[in-house]
């Protein structure tokens, strides 16, 4: 899999309104502004459209910072 | 006499290998219909045929994605009297994120497999005049979801196939009408759950004044339509909530 800049990169893509490089490895991203339920699900889709790998509701829960996010979804290529 | 039972007629169950169509096809049969059942687990499939009353019910596994299994199937089925097409997913999408492939992994099971099944048993005459047709949909199709794009806009899609059906069968007396239930506690619930969170789904289920639904409380509203107590009903959708739509509560 990619490393960590990358997977910032993407998930940055997707989010409206967010200044490059504000999300940092060690972000907690329910605190990002933009954050909303909506974002859960458009982080699930791109996971699964990019990197083939199907995330759950709970996957997503035991997330708290985008480095914890980016080590599920590398331990599930 | 009662209108309100099913002996005498045979019924096809879709994806009663779990769920609604499950609790459904062991619903119908204990009302005296004799039962087909459907669906593509057959481990499944057969423990909800040895739940079924009575001696002369089938089953038969299938994935009807596949056209060449579904026309083989339509051959294995005798003359019906009912139909409840019950097979369906769940997958949420966001908008943007759809592709070729999502959408026709939600439309090729919640459509056009359904969509196929009829033309089929309809073009060999296996349904039978006055027979009932009925649809499993949700209110997902009038009420819908962020991220709910694919499943709500096949359900919307199933109710208006389902009119249509109603308004080319009528001359032989045929109807056809859909369910569109809220959250029912089958299997796809769990996956919803999973899909979502447990949190998010409890918040939802608590706005039911009369809590989340039961596979027998679509069952039992299957049973009216299919029986000849509502001959006199098609075209319409029958809406199974417990009262979330209702507004505040």
């Amino acid at each position: 899999m990619e490393d960590i800049a990358e997977f910032i990169k993407k998930i940055e893509f997707e989010m409206d309104e967010i200044e490059p490089d504000t999300i940092k490895p060690e972000t907690n991203f329910r605190e990002l502004e933009q954050w909303s339920s909506m974002m859960g699900l458009i982080f699930i889709a791109l996971i699964d459209t990019e990197y083939n790998v199907t995330l759950n509701g709970n996957d997503l829960i035991n997330c708290v910072t985008v480095n914890d996010l980016y080590q599920v979804v590398k331990s599930k290529i | 006499m009662t209108p309100f039972h099913l002996n005498n007629k045979t019924i096809l169950v879709t994806g009663a290998s779990s769920g609604i169509g499950r609790q459904a096809a062991i619903g119908i049969s204990a009302m005296g219909a004799n039962v087909v059942i459907t669906g593509r687990d057959k481990n499944r499939l057969n423990d909800t045929f040895l739940n079924l009353k009575g001696n002369n019910n089938i089953q038969l596994t299938s994935d009807f994605t596949i056209e060449e299994e579904l026309i083989s199937l339509v051959k294995k089925i005798p003359q019906l009297d009912g139909v409840f097409n019950c097979a369906g997913i769940v997958k949420p999408f966001p908008i943007k994120f759809i592709s070729a492939q999502v959408l026709s992994e939600v439309f090729d099971v919640n459509f056009n497999a359904q969509v196929l099944l009829m033309s089929h048993l309809f073009r060999s005459k296996k349904i039978n005049k006055n027979a009932s047709i009925v649809f499993s949909s949700s209110i997902a199709a009038t009420h819908p979801y962020k991220g709910g794009a694919l499943y709500s806009s096949s359900k919307a899609a199933l109710e208006t196939y389902s009119k249509v059906i109603a308004l080319e069968f009528s001359n032989v007396g045929i109807r056809s009408n859909c369910i569109a239930s809220a959250m029912v506690k089958t299997p796809m619930y769990d996956t919803a759950e999973h899909q979502g969170t447990k949190e998010r789904m409890d918040e939802h289920i608590k706005k039911y004044p009369l809590g989340v639904g039961l596979p027998s409380d679509v069952t039992n509203a299957v049973i009216y339509l299919l029986s000849d107590a509502s001959r006199w009903m098609t075209g319409q959708t029958i809406t199974l909530d417990g009262g979330f739509l209702l507004g505040d509560f």
